[in-house]
């Protein structure tokens, strides 16, 4: 664990996405009433593909590059059904789901993060 | 971290459109009997910025209900005609009251948002408190 300190960047990676994820909902929410404004989405989180601890590695130069693989949200279209005759996709429910999935997303990264910080912390003998 | 101001700024620009919304809206009720006073609708616009969208939202101007305004009869009013009509408002006082209700919705649905990303960026910064 103390060699690559992959947790940490997973957990940031985590948090940085429900943070992403916010961001888009906020936008959506702001645009409930634009007319032909189309609800977006975040794809879902992906842990990094060298954080893994069975990520390939490339030992050649002939082999695959592991590090070529986007592991980037990118920004998609949401559910479009229940278009309002204003040609506006957004639903404030749904958006409100999306939003506390995010937080419970971003809370769960913080927990991590902390108690990784708690055990490094301990190892070092400070409380 | 700039998402998350991203996301209170994005909010915020919602709950000003909302309530400018709402300030139409009151100007409505309040001219109800004026004579020949045509309802105010508020339209919506996303903003762009050097050619990209921002997310924010803000209003993109009013426009004028075009519909057909009410015929008032009173005879001893001074701007009746010979028949005794005159042109009242075109504002209906239910339609209003439903507006209202659905700005007040969505200004608590971008307020929910910005409560809710306050909260998370100060779980972040509770990591660097100890």
């Amino acid at each position: 664990m103390f060699n690559n300190l992959e947790i940490f960047r997973s957990a940031g990676a985590m948090a940085r996405h429900a943070a992403q994820r916010q961001s888009v909902v906020a936008e959506n929410i702001a645009n409930a009433d634009t007319p032909g404004y189309r609800t977006k989405d975040l794809t879902a989180f992906e842990v990094p593909a060298d954080d893994l601890r069975n990520a390939m590695k490339s030992t050649r130069g002939t082999h695959f590059d592991p590090g070529s693989r986007t592991t980037a949200a990118s920004i998609i279209l949401g559910d479009q059904s229940g278009l309002s005759p204003n040609g506006n996709s957004v639903s404030l429910e749904s958006e409100m789901f999306k939003s506390i999935e995010a937080e419970r997303q971003h809370s769960r990264a913080m927990t991590i993060y902390k108690s990784s910080l708690d055990i490094l912390r301990a190892s070092l003998g400070r409380r | 971290m700039s998402d998350f101001s991203n996301s209170l700024q994005t909010a915020v620009s919602g709950m000003r459109a909302q309530s400018t919304r709402l300030r139409h809206v009151s100007e409505n009720i309040a001219n109800t009997d004026t004579p020949g006073y045509r309802r105010k609708i508020m339209n919506f616009e996303q903003v762009t910025k050097d050619g990209a969208k921002t997310g924010e939202v803000r209003s993109a101007g009013i426009s004028l209900d075009r519909t057909e305004l009410t015929r008032i009869f009173d005879p001893a009013h001074p701007m009746s005609n010979e028949d005794g009509y005159y042109d009242g408002s075109n504002v209906d006082l239910v339609v209003e009251i439903a507006d209202a209700r659905e700005a007040q919705r969505s200004y608590e649905a971008n307020l929910k948002m910005f409560e809710q990303t306050r909260k998370m960026s100060s779980k972040l910064l509770e990591l660097l408190r100890k």
